[in-house]
């Protein structure tokens, strides 16, 4: 389209110049890029007399008089006028529109403007995830929008995040779908941020118009294209950077740990180990041999631009990060590249494509787990040091079965896989007449998964769980592909000028497919990782080589009906009816159905020329969506168990077993979610606020519920049936405040704010069961959370403390406390009986926050440029776990305050190798999660434009940028934003890998 | 153009009416359906494995079966290292109990994979069924006897799997006719099954007629019971293996005493997320001596620590006493004397003495060591037998000489003089010898339930409720609180 409007203005004005009197000419520049404009319109005010920029932006224009008023104007920027004067030369920088409200949302199948928006949805542009130099994209997401909850699961380079929308709704998928130009993708480490667009988040029940897959929120990526009718325009963009540790947990050091452990040993009426504890020093600091500095890097190069009936763009990048534990033992590097093509086949005719090609290899150490490098970082003794006399790793012997030497953890890892990745899509638009098109696209992906892993001989000591007596390599290979087959008919008309009607019809199918191949093979020569592969090992056993294969498929139709009246009422009306390949045949298909409403107050008479309210919206919205995200077949069952078997003295014998057991009656999960929400503008739109308030039901959960014993699903290989049991409630409201101004011409200033709080309560489970326990604390200990009727989901259940018990009268006055002595923790009697027993365990916490927020701060001046975003939550509490508490195993510095006498404390037990339950799962372990984070603070200075144009550079921007430059809390832990995913076991902190603080130094030019 | 576009839509218009329902109509790829199986001997012989597999997640139950008697204290790392086995030792297990979900959870694993295969009985003849079918009765029988054994009536699916749903229309079956089905299936094994087997590990005969005749000890059958253990012991298959000393080494598995053994193998890796996925025997890893240094041992959890009364039960002059207990200040004072230093580490509740009969060894297991443990547990031994019987002939009244000469005969091994006892004496000297014979091996607190001497000999047990375990609160809730708990809890 945009290529006719300057043809047909061309043959509309020419006849007009006849009249001339004064001639102007000029070059039309875009402020954001420096370069000139093609095809902006010039017209004569009140006049038909106009013209267009040609391809190098410039102009020529006869006007009537000196009185003359030119107006320049552009689809997307700022319309300009300038009285002519005696000028003859009008050079002109348009800039982009600042009207928020002409900003396009993307809401699938189609796209809206803010201001006819009827649903909740967060935006976020690529200027906004450049500013962050986020490694994956879920990290821009974070603090950028309400209702979004972003956790990682890792700190590690390629570790992943969770994101949650409006809460947890289930114990089973909460991930949302994710579609990346329209076609479903899940796996985020592929993407190149900087090939990013924007982001669009759709949070309430609008999202329906994706039907089954919908419930837990949709999040739209729109990758970046060539504009047609543009200059060829070369971008590139460099960071290098340093990473650190964001924290280190404070514990003993040699000295320290020698006397506690000393009077530890007293304390339990045994022999102290250390007979001197002079000398010892500080000893080894485990943290500091395990961090290090590592380096981060990342280049990106594109070009993009177009011609009258193409649009093109090629892009290449390159990525790479060190851990900061285990430096290159635990790296991510990512290379892609990327081709996009928009071209006018015919008049009504428009092909388009986005292909994208990533390589990705990641290393991996053990982290977040029991026996996790950090893990032992945190309890091995500081009196050892980190080689023995020969030279060796020094053995952890006496520290307990899982804390190992973790130097020699790292260097016995050898963990790598490796991702080929191509997806992409193409598409054929066919306008059938003005205002009806029809489109058909094909998206599809493909990935090739191979890992390889080498475990050495390994003695860590004596009777490590971690000791290896045979070499051994796994292998694996996994493809994934699919495809995503979308026919959409659009209608959109405007009738008497005031209805406005857009139809959206669609058919999608879609299938994703799995295949893999997975063998492990013993004695690895010379048990040297170079001869570390399958072909190398001396004997691939039973049950060694395996392979697996999955299919999923779901076919669509849809319709989205959209009304507007004067853009005063807005209305629309989504169907979607979904058959999955998920559920057996009596409950494959599902038709889901969304409704919400608008009404611009300011567009109505009493506030239409309000000089305070800019803008005023009124949002209503109410619908069902689905969630299908359980595993494939799990209504049929399947002989896929494991029945193994010894006969003979040895010998495997391989049988047959059910796997899972199947549920025939498995249906979708149903979402119904009302919303409703306020948008106002003020101060000449430079303020902006939206309100929301959102109540989600999640109802028939697709659970893998726990089944009775009787049911055998407890044999090797099989497992619970999948289920529609439990409902779950999310309620909270959301809140954003955006202000910018434009002070003087060289200054802006720009602040947002946004706050969600949310309400997690359970309100049902599967039948007749009073709660399901999950989670893991310490060794062999009771399952430490509960999912139960009337509660957030996944809260701690554990003991009360009630202090110290400061003296024997203290012990001898209480309810029976097993192994209770003076200095130990005293437990709450809850149910009054007269002894602490399990029954006596309550509530102690919720990892669930009831605020989440972020914030952010601009400033451009000139050609500096400042900018800081932070984020945080509140009202969460998260479960110290990493401490193992053997007799010798090093403590956190906090038992530097233990009770060791009457009154010396009254929250830190005693230090005793004795028999004690201090170290059952209590409120003790539990501290407040709450936390915000300066995650990003950046300093830019964009070079004068004057200067690099002699250069042939159109802009060159110069920046520094620190990510997760400080943390404010309380929490002990490493990290505070780390979750496993799982929403049983979540907040429970097993010394999770933090997410480094990052030093960048970075380069963003355009030629 | 146009028509291109109208065969378009016209296309896209009719998949999406017509074939969607096709579309999303898929099968599993290369994995067999349950329900179409079982279409030859190889079908069968392959689910009659998968039951098999269960038998080796039975270790627990072992366990249980030492630590909840006199026998031994439930060890490990500290007070609160596996809560339910410290509670089950203490008699403090109540209904939320991990290990005793695992029993109930496992054993009816068992019971629907053995019941799989009565399911489809019928679908496909071939000359060896009986022996497949035998096995699988056994099977069946070993592990409801397993269930009542811990928690008294049990709910009893027979020759159908329990589906999802099904749970809820389960009832406590009384204990009586579980012990009826238990026989039926044992006598129906015995009848069909071969007195020895193609492989080593197999049910033969004389294990569905050992099991049949404790089946029938356990019901004070003793007429019965006296029947079926003197017929197997007629049979002449089964003698002392002549060194009890090696007896439970790895060495002599599967030897001429073993009447039935519980398979295990080092050559699978295992975690602690699935223990009853292991191959291997995961109660020898927890049983060893934490960081036990030296040529011999290897090291383990320190659980299920014999106790000094155990230790004082054994006659001066025992032959027993070193291949059961495992003294581990007189290993190390007697490796000292070679030259060699032993190290390791207490646990809770140390005693000084382990489960010499199930304690890792040196190079027993690879992967994982302390779950992988290859040591078959010799679930019925002719020892066993013979002292059963002797128990069925002097309780029945049927004969105290035949009783004593069998009794004599296990003590004969054990380098101890005949007894000449008769009436109660003989009964409280087989029961003796029963303890020290069997120590170790899982039976001991099953057999003070069974001859009534719990109460007095385990230290907290409360009569007229400890005799069973609770069944896990869960599972009575998730089969739809329609059962009552057991006495007491």
């Amino acid at each position: 389209m945009k290529k006719i409007i300057p043809i047909l203005a061309l043959l509309f004005l020419t006849s007009s110049t006849i009249w001339a009197q004064f001639q102007v000419t000029g070059t039309v520049i875009s402020t954001e890029d420096n370069l000139p404009i093609i095809g902006a319109s010039i017209l004569e005010k009140g006049t038909t007399n106009g013209v267009v920029t040609d391809l190098d932006g410039k102009y020529a224009i006869t006007v009537g008089s000196a009185e003359s008023i030119i107006q320049f104007s552009y689809t997307g920027l700022e319309t300009v006028e300038f009285v002519v004067g005696q000028r003859n030369t009008i050079d002109v920088n348009m800039s982009p529109s600042q009207n928020v409200l002409d900003e396009v949302v993307v809401i699938g199948y189609g796209t809206s403007s803010k201001k006819e928006l009827t649903g909740a949805v967060n935006v976020v542009s690529a200027d906004e995830i450049e500013a962050l130099n986020p490694t994956r994209l879920e990290q821009a997401l974070q603090g950028q929008g309400s209702g979004v909850q972003i956790s990682s699961q890792s700190g590690s380079p390629g570790g992943g995040f969770n994101i949650r929308i409006r809460g947890i709704s289930t114990n089973g998928d909460n991930r949302p779908l994710i579609l990346v130009d329209g076609v479903r993708y899940e796996d985020l480490s592929a993407l190149d941020p900087a090939d990013i667009e924007s982001v669009n988040v759709l949070k309430d029940a609008t999202a329906s118009i994706y039907g089954v897959q919908a419930a837990n929120g949709v999040i739209l990526i729109t990758t970046k294209k060539g504009k047609k009718n543009s200059k060829p325009r070369v971008n590139f963009d460099a960071y290098i950077g340093q990473q650190e540790t964001s924290r280190k947990i404070p514990v003993l050091n040699a000295t320290e740990y020698a006397i506690l452990v000393n009077e530890s040993y007293a304390n339990g009426g045994s022999i102290p180990p250390f007979n001197t504890v002079s000398g010892l020093g500080t000893g080894t600091d485990w943290q500091d041999e395990v961090f290090q500095t590592a380096p981060i890097q990342s280049y990106n190069l594109s070009v993009n631009g177009g011609g009258d009936k193409i649009g093109y763009s090629v892009g290449g990048a390159a990525f790479t990060q060190d851990g900061i534990v285990g430096g290159d033992k635990a790296s991510f590097e990512r290379y892609s590249a990327n081709v996009g093509i928009t071209a006018d086949l015919t008049d009504r005719l428009v092909f388009d494509t986005k292909l994208i090609y990533s390589h990705q290899r990641r290393k991996t150490l053990n982290e977040n787990a029991i026996g996790s490098v950090l893990f032992n970082a945190l309890n091995m003794a500081p009196t050892m040091t980190p080689f023995d006399e020969n030279g060796d790793f020094t053995l952890a012997n006496g520290l307990g079965n899982e804390v190992v030497n973790p130097l020699q953890q790292i260097a016995n890892t050898h963990n790598n896989v490796f991702v080929n990745r191509v997806f992409g899509n193409a598409s054929l638009q066919y306008t059938i007449m003005d205002g009806l098109s029809f489109k058909t696209k094909m998206g599809f992906n493909f990935s090739n998964v191979r890992a390889k892993s080498f475990a050495p001989i390994a003695n860590y000591g004596l009777g490590k769980v971690f000791n290896t007596v045979e070499s051994s390599v796994s292998e694996s290979q996994e493809l994934f592909y699919g495809y995503q087959w979308d026919n959409i008919l659009s209608y959109n008309k405007t009738y008497n000028d005031v209805h406005t009607v857009k139809v959206t019809l669609g058919t999608s199918l879609q299938e994703e497919r799995y295949e893999g191949l997975y063998a492990t093979g013993f004695g690895i020569p010379n048990n040297d990782v170079e001869f570390a592969d399958l072909s190398q090992a001396t004997e691939i056993r039973p049950n060694g080589a395996n392979s697996g294969q999955g299919q999923f498929r779901l076919a669509s139709a849809f319709g989205r009906l959209e009304y507007g009246y004067n853009l005063k009422y807005l209305a629309s009306l989504i169907v979607r009816r979904d058959g999955t390949s998920r559920f057996g045949p009596e409950n494959r298909f599902g038709t889901f159905a969304a409704g919400s409403l608008a009404w611009v107050l300011t567009e109505e008479d009493f506030l239409k020329d309000s000089e305070v309210i800019d803008f005023l919206k009124l949002r209503l919205s109410y619908g069902v969506s689905g969630n299908d995200k359980i595993r494939d077949f799990g209504y049929v069952s399947t002989l896929s168990g494991e029945g193994t078997y010894v006969f003979d003295g040895g010998t495997l014998v391989e049988g047959t077993a059910i796997g899972a057991l199947p549920n025939p009656e498995i249906r979708w999960e149903r979402n119904k979610q009302f919303n409703a929400g306020i948008d106002l503008y003020l101060l000449n739109g430079d303020l902006t606020m939206s309100l929301d308030y959102f109540n989600k039901e999640n109802q028939d959960l697709l659970l893998a519920v726990p089944v009775s014993g009787t049911n055998g699903t407890a044999g090797p290989g099989g497992g619970v049936p999948l289920a529609n049991a439990g409902s779950i409630r999310n309620t909270g409201f959301e809140l954003s405040i955006g202000y910018q101004k434009q002070i003087t011409e060289d200054l802006n200033v720009n602040f947002n704010y946004n706050v969600t709080r949310l309400n997690n309560e359970t309100l049902s489970l599967n039948d007749g069961v009073a709660f399901i326990q999950g989670g893991q604390f310490g060794i062999g200990q009771l399952p430490p959370t509960r999912w139960e009727v009337g509660q957030p989901i996944g809260y701690f259940y554990g003991y009360e403390t009630d202090g110290i018990f400061q003296n024997q009268s203290e012990v001898d006055a209480g309810p029976s406390q097993q192994n209770a002595s003076v200095g130990d923790l005293r437990y709450v009697d809850q149910n009054g009986d007269g002894a602490i027993t399990v029954d006596d365990r309550v509530k102690i916490g919720s990892p669930i926050p009831d605020y989440i927020m972020g914030f952010s701060f601009g400033v451009n001046w000139k050609g500096f440029d400042m900018s800081a975003l932070a984020d945080a939550q509140i009202g969460n509490e998260l479960v110290r776990n990493y401490e193992r508490n053997l007799p010798l195993t090093n403590k956190t510095a906090y038992y530097k305050e233990r009770w060791h006498g009457a009154n010396t404390t009254t929250y830190f037990p005693r230090m005793t190798i004795g028999a004690n339950d201090n170290d059952l799962f209590s409120d003790f372990w539990v501290e407040k999660g709450d936390y915000l984070r300066v995650k990003n603070v950046q300093l830019g200075y964009t070079l004068p434009s004057s200067l690099m144009k002699s250069i042939g550079v159109s802009k060159l921007r110069i920046y520094g940028s620190i990510n997760n430059l400080f943390t404010f809390t309380a929490y002990q832990g490493y990290d505070p934003n780390i979750s496993s995913g799982d929403p049983l076991n979540a907040g429970i902190d097993i010394g999770y890998y933090p997410q480094a603080r990052v030093y960048m130094l970075g380069v963003n030019a355009n030629f | 153009m146009k028509n291109i576009i109208k065969y378009y839509v016209f296309t896209f218009v009719l998949l999406g009416l017509v074939s969607c329902e096709d579309f999303v109509d898929i099968e599993p790829l290369n994995q067999v359906n349950s329900e179409n199986y079982f279409n030859s001997e190889d079908d069968y012989q392959q689910a009659l494995i998968g039951a098999y597999d269960l038998l080796q997640s039975s270790y627990i139950n072992v366990m249980i079966g030492e630590i909840a008697s006199d026998n031994t204290l439930c060890g490990g790392e500290n007070a609160n290292d596996v809560v339910g086995l410290q509670e089950i030792d203490d008699m403090t297990h109540g209904v939320v109990n991990e290990q005793l979900r695992s029993v109930w959870q496992w054993m009816y694993a068992g019971v629907n994979r053995a019941n799989y295969i009565f399911e489809f009985r019928d679908k496909t003849d071939f000359a060896d069924k009986d022996n497949v079918l035998g096995q699988a009765a056994f099977l069946r029988a070993y592990y409801f006897f397993e269930l009542t054994k811990f928690f008294g009536d049990v709910p009893m699916p027979v020759d159908k799997r329990v589906q999802f749903g099904d749970e809820k229309d389960l009832v406590r079956t009384p204990q009586a006719q579980v012990f009826a089905q238990i026989e039926t299936d044992l006598a129906f094994a015995a009848s069909v099954l071969p007195e020895t087997q193609a492989q080593k590990g197999r049910v033969t005969k004389g294990a569905a007629m050992a099991l049949l005749g404790k089946a029938y000890l356990f019901q004070n059958k003793f007429g019965e019971a006296a029947q079926v253990l003197e017929d197997l012991i007629g049979m002449d298959i089964y003698q002392l293996h002549d060194n009890y000393d090696n007896l439970f080494l790895q060495q002599n598995e599967n030897n001429i005493e073993s009447v039935f053994e519980i398979q295990y193998s080092n050559l699978e890796g295992a975690g602690f997320g699935c223990l009853q996925c292991s191959e291997g025997n995961v109660a020898v890893g927890f049983n060893g001596v934490r960081g036990i240094t030296g040529p011999t041992y290897a090291t383990g959890f320190s659980f299920n620590v014999p106790t000094q009364d155990l230790v004082d039960a054994f006659e001066a002059g025992d032959g027993r006493y070193r291949a059961t207990i495992f003294d581990v200040e007189a290993y190390k004072a007697e490796m000292a004397v070679q030259g060699i230093e032993i190290d390791y580490n207490e646990g809770f509740e140390h005693t000084g003495y382990f489960n010499h009969k199930y304690i890792p060894r040196q190079g027993e297991s690879f992967q994982d060591p302390n779950l992988t443990n290859s040591t078959n547990y010799r679930s019925i031994r002719y020892s066993d037998v013979l002292l059963m019987a002797a128990e069925a002939l002097n309780r029945g009244g049927i004969s105290d000489d035949r009783a004593r000469a069998y009794l004599n005969q296990v003590r004969q091994r054990a380098s101890l003089g005949p007894v000449d006892a008769s009436g109660s004496a003989l009964t409280d000297a087989i029961w003796q010898d029963r303890r020290i014979e069997l120590a170790g091996e899982g039976h001991r607190f099953f057999d003070l339930v069974r001859i009534g001497q719990a109460a007095s000999a385990i230290p907290g047990f409360q009569a007229n409720k400890n005799e069973l375990f609770p069944i896990p609160l869960i599972e009575l809730e998730l089969a739809g609180s329609n059962w009552a708990q057991n006495d007491g809890y």
